[in-house]
């Protein structure tokens, strides 16, 4: 080392900590210097400063430059500077060369310091006095910290040798087998099922004209098989932790509900897949199947199940029945596999079909368009097609279990809960009191609603399972059963009591109840009600009291019902068939007395009612009128006010609510005797049949699982997720089918059912109404046809972790949706369509075989393309975005190949065809005929002034070098759309901790001289996530990142930041505040010492637990806060 | 001689002193009164730099992070988001006016937002006048 030699005027001032500190002001050219005095910056720090420990200051043309670098390096070692401080750029540009520079001539690079009097003075200001005046407090700033300023080490920690590939377009493959066939693993995460990116959807490239497939594919091939790439599609990367080196990435692999390692790409399942839906690979211009296989040659060429969670329809469900799926099939005509369907659930297509209160309809996504689907009507459709083709008698299920089951009861709750048990294969006997089985499904519902014929074939089917049904059997004792051996019972019992009215005279013969009046007509016993009857009540009952009152001859039938229609609860259909038939109704009215003469009935005396607040069922409270009783004559009262569970009818040991029904545990349903459920109107009071099947069905679960000794509440209530979005794009509006009803005349002939029922035609129709909100209906017609047996719908997401050293973000962009422009039409002209679209639909794999076509058929005569759709456009993106010129250049060469005869219009505002051979390729272009017009196009219409124009699109556009308007009639206009950030840019940012630039895109590390690096060390951005690119450009910085990726690895280290915290044990207190602030989990504390730890390797240096520290115990290096006082003084100096 | 205003601006490294640059090269042109002191995030920034500041002469600071969400350390502006109002509090019980003292986001895209801001405190700093630490703000 040469010894230093001091100019005399330069004598270390022992104020400054007896620092020796040089001052290097740039001038950037005339970047710096134009706007601030360097000179007089130079002689400032050079006057003012030197009491302040600078021996030195110096200006130069270029600092960066590597004479100037020798400068800084010659005063070190000739002047034995201690500090160095360059007034020049930002340091995100400069402060490694000069820290470079420094520790080249034996100084700690810590101890050089940039005052940035370029990016954040001279450019941004004009007064050259006042940019000077700043110039001199930025570096006075400065030259006070870098006095504070104390040398450190950084740190080596090895490197990971795996790398993260995000993304599998083009760049994420290319970047991907770089780093692989170097020899080392590569995690390759893509979104899609299938790696090609945009790339794979393009015809042909520009300007060579390669067909994109066939150079794309043979990389795809060897990304989905080399040994050194883990590829996993489907798949999204949710969490990123860690540091250059030592990254760690949670993967979520989305359920594909297809085993990868099974499925051989045969694609059957997709065959008989009742839902379609547009192809996102195909742009729209084809469909695809729920479970698909995107394209031909898609690696992993494995089958995908496209599924949202559930339909509202079969959440709305209290048995959970799927609609969606049995309403997908009947769309395909595929009647009986509907059917198998709705018993996968339960067992009453046919009745439930026709006596549901149907609350999926009222969640139906449908009734967003235009009408709920008819969901019901075509569960019964399925039933009913059965029994008319006839059905095949059902082979018994094999019990394998040996633990014998009771059901008490067999009302659709006890017959639900026995169904599933035996599908579980226990043996299973049903008690019922009754001569028939059914309960209120037989003897409570009339005949015109639910015929006997359609309620006797289902409870056949489950007989045929092998249930075993005793009826005029009652079973009382609950531990008699137990004694004959029951393992576990089933309370099914319904509340079977009729609840009295309570008021004077309704024992007078004369008064019956609904529930005895039912149960007589539905078992053939005549009841004579005389001609006038009146119902009292709102409910289901007392609707099909009326009915069935007036089909046994009363001519004037009224309901007497204490609040508005609106409270009713029957169903609002079966309300309207009553009035249809005549049935007259006394709305807000109540009975107080029946009225006899001579001990017989013949009147009710009512009195009006009004509403006042909601009560606990939420309907508003009902309060009686002061004077207002009025007096009805009739022959005869039905009363259906209500039903209660009979008490007598069941084991005394039980226990009651306070309503009087049985007490179960809300989840299990299981009653305060162990191995004993109950569900049903029993539990719940009179309530929907689905709900007495669901609550049969919740206990047949509980009975499983305890009689296999499993907890009986692990994972209950079953949490679904609801599909959250249905997209109604193109949905056109179409009524509901209606429901064919038997004409007046005829109902009171007989018993007849009022409700036909749909022909196949009208079921189909209506089924192909439905919006199949969650995608895949889960209807298992694949599963059936899959001979590898790969599919499996209850799949689950599954996240893995993957530990890598360097990150390469290569997520791609989106199309811009040119829909927001209105005047170009797009999605109201059937011929205009986006640039992807063209790429399909000229593909000789596309959707019409490479052949250009209009919506009708016909081929265009002319073809209109329009340049900087949705780019250079202050109204939607400023940018430009590159490639279009020449993928429009590329289209019009395609057209004119195809269509000789065709006239084609580029539409464009300037041809930008920079690069290799692209110049060339736009000279071919004029040569090959393309017309070429300078403007931007205003809008297209189809409003003809001429009779060239009659049928055309006709394109308005100012032809700027003509300077004049014109109007172009052409066929089919295709618009270049840009290029632009994908719609989870801003999450994918967060996730990997990169910057975006005011375009969305991602921010690089430096826009010239660092393209793909990002502010985060090892994480890499590559492709057109960072900016629209063409696809050389693509891979080259693929294979940039790929280099950059792998020249850590083969340092085998990496260094980080020395800037980390640092805790002064001596001074720690031990109170933890810091532990839990550090956002990496970098702090430990030391349970023996009492004090906490800084992780060097795992801290970022952020100094959130610097600043928050009470003890002032935290030191953070290079931030510390004598340094960040100091420049803070100095800047204000 | 019109009063220049003299403002410490404290801005982190990743959002807003990348912002600042970008206004830079965007060529944007705004107030000189700004004079910036880099941390690594506004998390960093103890109420003592900013009390600091204004006892050396600073008429006005400013600090500022990148926006909820996009913190280059996942929430250390979060942690800046707490003590400023803590801080501000505290001043104003001083006598400080709350205008002197402001906390910002400001993304690395955003040089338009930085070169407002700057104006926009320059403003008001100027309005209010020197800020005189010894006799105890504006009246002072």
């Amino acid at each position: 080392m040469t010894s230093p030699t001091m100019p005399p005027e330069a004598e270390a001032n022992p104020g400054a900590g007896g620092e020796r500190v040089g001052v290097y002001v740039c001038h950037c050219g005339t970047n710096i210097a134009g706007t601030v005095d360097v000179a007089a910056v130079r002689d400032w720090a050079a006057g003012r400063l030197k009491d302040r420990g600078v021996v030195i200051a110096r200006d130069y043309r270029f600092m960066c430059s590597s004479l100037g670098q020798e400068l800084i390096e010659k005063d070190i070692q000739e002047l034995g500077l201690t500090r160095v401080v360059v007034a020049a750029c930002s340091p995100h540009l400069h402060e490694n060369t000069f820290r470079t520079a420094c520790a080249r001539a034996g100084l700690n690079p810590y101890l050089c310091e940039l005052a940035s009097i370029r990016e954040q003075v001279s450019w941004v200001h004009t007064d050259k006095e006042a940019a000077t005046a700043k110039a001199k407090a930025v570096l006075s700033g400065a030259v006070e910290r870098v006095i504070q300023n104390e040398p450190l080490e950084p740190l080596h920690v090895p490197i990971n040798e795996a790398t993260l590939v995000v993304g599998g377009g083009i760049a994420g493959i290319q970047a991907a087998l770089e780093i692989a066939d170097a020899g080392f693993p590569v995690y390759l995460v893509e979104r899609e099922p299938s790696v090609g990116g945009h790339m794979a959807q393009f015809d042909k490239t520009f300007p060579t004209l390669d067909c994109a497939a066939c150079i794309l594919t043979p990389k795809m091939t060897t990304v989905g098989q080399h040994p050194h790439i883990k590829l996993m599609s489907y798949s999204q990367v949710e969490e990123v932790s860690g540091y250059v080196g030592n990254f760690r990435a949670k993967i979520r692999r989305n359920a594909r509900y297809v085993d990868e390692t099974k499925c051989t790409g045969c694609r059957e399942c997709a065959k008989v897949c009742p839902i379609e839906l547009d192809s996102e690979f195909e742009e729209g211009l084809a469909g695809r199947k729920a479970i698909y296989i995107p394209f031909p040659q898609a690696v992993p060429n494995k089958a995908t199940v496209d599924k949202k969670g559930y339909p509202p329809c079969r959440v709305a469900c209290p048995a959970g029945v799927n609609a969606q799926g049995y309403v997908a099939l009947i769309s395909q005509g595929k009647f009986k596999e509907a059917l198998e369907v709705v018993r996968r659930t339960m067992p009453f297509a046919g009745a439930v079909g026709r006596v549901c209160n149907h609350p999926c309809e009222v969640d139906c996504e449908r009734a967003t368009v235009d009408e709920s689907m008819s969901i019901r009507s075509l569960k019964r459709f399925v039933a009913d097609y059965e029994l008319k083709i006839g059905r095949e008698k059902v082979k018994p299920v094999e019990l394998t279990k040996t633990d014998r089951v009771a059901v008490v009861g067999s009302g659709p709750a006890g017959l639900a809960c026995a169904y599933d048990l035996v599908r579980k294969g226990y043996p299973v006997t049903v008690f019922e009191a009754a001569p028939m089985a059914g309960g209120l499904l037989r003897y409570g519902i009339p005949e015109y609603r639910l015929p006997k014929k359609v309620l006797d074939s289902e409870i056949s089917y489950i007989k045929e399972l092998g249930v075993d049904i005793k009826t005029s059997t009652p079973a009382k004792d609950i531990g008699q059963l137990f004694d004959k051996g029951y393992r576990a019972i089933f309370l099914g019992t319904g509340a079977g009591l009729s609840q009295k009215m309570g008021i004077p005279g309704e024992e007078i013969p004369g008064v019956i109840y609904a529930l005895d009046f039912l149960k007589y007509a539905n078992s053939g016993v005549k009841v004579n009600l005389g001609s006038r009857v009146a119902v009292v009540g709102g409910g289901n009952a007392a609707i099909d009291a009326a009915r069935v009152a007036w089909r046994l001859g009363a001519k004037e039938v009224t309901i007497i019902y204490r609040r508005s229609r609106a409270e009713m609860p029957a169903v609002a259909e079966e309300v309207e068939e009553a009035e249809h038939e005549g049935v007259k109704m006394h709305f807000l009215a109540a009975p107080v007395r029946v009225i006899a003469r001579d001990g017989r009935l013949i009147g009710v005396e009512c009195i009006r009612m009004e509403l006042g607040e909601p009560d606990a069922s939420g309907r508003r409270r009902p309060t009686p009128v002061k004077g207002s009783e009025f007096v009805v004559d009739v022959d005869s009262l039905v009363i259906a006010v209500g039903q209660s569970v009979d008490k007598a009818g069941l084991a005394k040991e039980l226990t009651y609510t306070g309503w009087g029904t049985l007490a179960v545990d809300p989840v299990t349903l299981e009653t305060n005797i162990s191995g004993v459920f109950a569900g049903g109107d029993a539990v719940a009071g009179p309530a929907d049949v689905i709900a007495a099947i669901a609550a049969g069905k919740e206990a047949a679960e509980s009975i499983d699982r305890y009689l296999s000794g499993t907890d009986l509440r692990q994972g209950r209530p079953e949490q679904v997720t609801r599909v959250k979005e249905v997209s109604k794009a193109g949905v056109k509006s179409k009524a509901r089918a209606t429901m064919p009803v038997m004409d007046l005349s005829r109902r009171t002939a007989f018993f007849a059912e009022v409700e036909l029922g749909y022909d196949e035609k009208t079921a189909i129709e209506e089924a192909k109404r439905c919006l199949s909100c969650a995608v895949c209906s889960e209807c298992l017609e694949c599963v059936k046809v899959c001979e590898a047996g790969a599919i499996d719908h209850d799949m689950k997401d599954e996240v893995v972790e993957v530990d890598v050293g360097s990150i390469i973000v290569a997520t791609g962009f989106q199309q811009f949706d040119p829909s927001a422009i209105y005047q170009y039409g797009y999605g109201r002209y059937p011929n205009v369509m986006t640039g992807l679209q063209f790429e399909r639909a000229s593909n000789a794999s596309g959707p019409t075989g490479g052949e250009l076509l209009l919506a009708d058929g016909r081929k265009p005569e002319g073809v209109a393309i329009f340049h900087c759709v949705g780019s250079r456009d202050e109204n939607y993106h400023k940018y430009c975005s590159r490639v279009c010129c020449m993928y429009s250049l590329k289209y019009s060469h395609l057209l004119r190949e195809k269509l000789p005869d065709a006239q084609v219009y580029q539409l464009y505002i300037d041809m930008r065809c920079a690069g290799s051979g692209y110049e060339e390729f736009y000279e071919r272009l004029q040569e090959e005929g393309v017309n070429f017009v300078r403007g931007r196009a205003g809008e297209i219409t189809d409003i003809a002034e001429s009779p060239d124009e009659e049928g055309k699109l006709i394109v308005l556009v100012e032809d700027t070098l003509i300077r004049r308007k014109r109007r172009l009639p052409v066929d089919m206009v295709i618009l270049s759309c840009a290029l632009e950030p994908a719609a989870d840019a801003g999450q994918v940012a967060r996730t990997f901790s990169i910057s975006r630039k005011a375009d969305g895109f991602f921010l690089e590390k430096h826009p010239k001289l660092d393209p793909v690096a990002t502010m985060t060390d090892g994480v890499f951005v590559v492709g057109c996530c960072q900016s629209p690119k063409d696809i050389p450009d693509t891979v080259a910085q693929a294979s940039a990142a790929a280099a950059r990726a792998l020249a850590m690895i083969s340092k085998g280290k990496v260094e980080i930041e020395a800037a980390t915290s640092l805790i002064n044990e001596e001074l720690c207190s031990g109170c933890r505040v810091c532990n839990a602030l550090c956002p990496f989990s970098a702090i430990i504390f030391d349970e023996e010492k009492k004090v906490s730890r800084v992780n060097e390797a795992v801290c970022k240096g952020c100094g959130v637990c610097v600043a928050a520290c009470p003890s002032g115990a935290i030191t953070g290096r290079h931030f510390t806060a004598e340094q960040i006082m100091a420049e803070i003084e100095g800047v204000l100096a | 001689m019109s009063f220049e205003p003299k403002i410490v601006g404290i801005l982190c490294n990743w959002c807003s002193y990348a912002g600042a640059d970008l206004a830079g090269i965007s060529r944007k042109k705004f107030a000189p009164n700004v004079r910036v002191v880099r941390v690594m995030c506004s998390g960093r920034v103890e109420p003592a730099f900013v009390l600091k500041a204004l006892q050396s002469g600073a008429d006005g600071v400013l600090v500022l992070g990148c926006h909820p969400g996009d913190c280059h350390y996942a929430e250390g502006n979060y942690k800046a988001a707490r003590r400023m109002p803590l801080l501000k509090k505290m001043l104003a019980q001083m006598g400080v006016e709350d205008e002197r003292v402001r906390l910002e986001w400001v993304s690395a895209s955003e040089g338009d937002r930085f070169a407002s801001i700057v104006n926009e405190m320059t403003e008001k700093i100027r309005q209010l006048g020197p800020f005189n630490h010894n006799g105890g703000g504006a009246n002072g």
